[in-house]
């Protein structure tokens, strides 16, 4: 069911069993779980059913320490969220990055890889992928001529991608939840608050408001915040009224440990002579989207003490002109969402053309640093709430953890015999504070309520709810401990599964 | 930031030219100044860039026999047409054992670093 808030009374009280405050990958996937569930679940999507220039300025922060995408179109305010112009890639965490590691300081999540798996194959559905297989060696079964590169297996290992179409989640989903009788979106209900009790122990209620001032309350026994993590944060910190340092803030940890990945040309590698690569290319079986990354085993990671990474491969030499993304990515949301709504990952059966030499693309784990982090600012939107701002930073470990990457590899194809790397100057510059002006972002927004058994490390429990409050629990990435080297879509997809299933089976029963 | 090019090139020839070799004897020039890494990076510029790096960071192996010296003692009791295949077992040992260094962002083993820097003394 389908409510446009515009249209409601203002005063209105929108009343349910469950509500999910965002509609965007978190929010959708536990919404579908409710589907038919008997309980009433409202779904409140500030924005429309499809981008619009005016939601979006509602977005608009800055970065006030370094370049990155604008904050008003990096992620999207609309009915399918950032899921609108995201490029499907997908990976599973490592089982490495759940675990606490003495050389990451702030890292170790309280579950494990193996606590997510059946929800990772459950997320694999939903985002339209292929069979629930990572490793290598499924798909090399598969064609005879996908295999990977003779390196010794202890150090590095073909981590494995599947493509998405890319599943556009407000489209493909939205008949199951707008005829879902028992599920209630609102659109255009920007929710401004978040209202605890006065002991601050429970969810109270909500305050939304339209872009055009009509303000309604919200009220139900559970609430699940998944506007991705900016603007969950942003919101708990703008829910002042009572809680004066925000919701689910006693500890001043909502906002901080903001991480991307480092996404940045590292290195070039010449092979004495063309290899096989039909496992490092899209396509590469032809047969589904699916292609691998070199990727550091962990003991390898812990024996090097650093961060998870791994590194694709562009065919020809390093040129002198590459560029960030930073800056040649719109600040207009409308034309980004179009423009991607062309893009559709085929699977492709032509030959993979042969080369000798390669850019080699860096997906690199940020350290967990709790100074870098989404601020409120003393400007407002045109709605009355503060904006978030990003001040995002950086320690030495993360540009060490590049460069250590790279060492690695060059001493292990040179062991194998295959060819060659020459690191990117950046790298050899002795300084790990400086990045270089190439740096690009992943658009993956993680952290900001993270999780962990400690209220004083963490803003949620292993189950997703908000310390010292019974009845908010988190979605998406903003609950990450770490990181991890990979794009977070299907991991957020899977907590999210996650989260429904424990709603449902011990929570809202 | 250098641009990077690669071009395909014919091997440095110095027929007739010797150097000596530990133990007495000598050993054909051309064995140990046409580093396998001229194969791999397709340019004579850059390779005898990585020998003149080389050189100047090590300055004890900045003349040709200090080189040779420095190379054929790991490769020693191999003869004339066996001597390359030595050598890249060697570089590959090198690899494998940690004997490496970074010369103008390229990783490499000592041994084919020692090669460029032998390269890097013939005339251009």
């Amino acid at each position: 069911m389908h409510i446009d808030a515009r249209t409601l009374d203002p005063g209105t009280l929108i009343e349910g069993d469950l509500c999910i405050i965002g509609a965007g990958a978190a929010g959708i996937t536990i919404a579908l779980e409710y589907v038919s569930s008997g309980k009433k679940v409202i779904l409140l999507e500030g924005g429309g059913l499809n981008v619009e220039a005016q939601m979006q300025a509602l977005y608009h922060g800055e970065s006030l320490d370094r370049p990155y995408y604008p904050l008003r179109s990096a992620t999207l305010h609309y009915f399918g969220g950032t899921t609108g112009h995201w490029s499907g890639y997908c990976s599973p965490f490592d089982p490495i990055d759940f675990e606490k590691r003495d050389w990451v300081p702030h890292s170790g999540w309280p579950i494990t890889r193996k606590d997510l798996d059946p929800f990772y194959a459950r997320a694999n559905k939903i985002l339209e992928l292929g069979p629930y297989e990572y490793d290598a060696a499924y798909w090399e079964g598969l064609d005879p001529d996908v295999r990977r590169l003779p390196l010794d297996g202890k150090v590095f290992f073909p981590k494995m991608w599947q493509f998405s179409p890319p599943t556009r989640m407000g489209n493909v989903y939205r008949d199951a939840i707008l005829k879902a009788p028992n599920v209630h979106l609102h659109t255009y209900a920007k929710v401004v608050e978040i209202v605890p009790n006065e002991g601050l122990t429970a969810i109270e209620g909500l305050r939304t408001k339209t872009i055009e001032g009509r303000e309604h309350r919200v009220r139900a026994k559970q609430y699940v915040l998944a506007c991705g993590s900016i603007h969950n944060a942003r919101l708990l910190l703008a829910s002042n009224s009572r809680a004066t340092a925000g919701v689910g803030n006693a500890h001043d940890l909502v906002g901080r440990y903001f991480m991307e990945h480092f996404e940045i040309i590292g290195a070039q590698v010449a092979f004495e002579k063309a290899q096989p690569f039909k496992l490092y290319t899209i396509p590469s079986t032809g047969k589904a989207r699916a292609r691998a990354e070199l990727a550091l085993m962990g003991e390898a990671q812990r024996q090097n003490k650093i961060l998870n990474g791994t590194a694709s491969f562009r065919p020809g030499p390093i040129t002198g002109k590459e560029q960030s993304r930073f800056a040649s990515f719109s600040d207009d949301a409308e034309a980004n969402v179009k423009q991607r709504q062309a893009m559709k990952n085929t699977p492709g059966a032509g030959p993979v053309p042969e080369h000798v030499i390669y850019q080699m693309f860096t997906r690199q784990e940020q350290a967990p640093n709790p100074e870098s982090r989404i601020v409120l600012s003393d400007e407002k939107d045109e709605i009355g709430m503060p904006r978030a701002n990003l001040r995002w930073k950086f320690t030495g470990l993360d540009k060490r953890s590049v460069r250590v990457f790279y060492e690695l590899l060059g001493k292990e194809l040179g062991r194998a015999g295959l060819g060659r790397v020459q690191l990117m100057e950046w790298l050899l510059d002795g300084d790990d504070d400086k990045w270089p002006n190439i740096l690009s972002g992943g658009w993956h927004h993680m952290g900001t309520a993270r999780m962990h058994d400690d209220p004083k490390q963490g803003v949620v429990d292993a189950n997703c709810k908000v310390h010292g409050l019974a009845n908010l629990h988190v979605a998406g990435a903003s609950v990450y401990t770490t990181g991890g080297a990979v794009n977070p879509t299907l991991t957020l997809v899977a907590l999210s599964l996650r989260l429904a299933d424990h709603l449902k089976t011990k929570v809202l029963v | 930031m250098k641009r990077r090019t690669f071009i395909g090139i014919a091997a440095a020839g110095t027929a007739g030219m010797v150097l000596p070799a530990t133990g007495g004897g000598s050993v054909p020039a051309a064995v140990l100044e046409n580093p396998r890494l001229l194969q791999i990076l397709r340019n004579k510029r850059t390779v005898r860039e990585i020998g003149r790096r080389y050189r100047k960071i090590v300055p004890r192996e900045n003349d040709a026999q200090a080189l040779a010296q420095a190379i054929l003692p790991d490769a020693r009791g191999a003869g004339s047409a066996s001597l390359p295949a030595a050598i890249n077992a060697q570089i590959q040992r090198d690899f494998a054992d940690g004997r490496t260094l970074t010369l103008d962002g390229w990783v490499l083993s000592v041994t084919e670093a020692r090669q460029c820097a032998l390269y890097s003394l013939l005339p251009a």
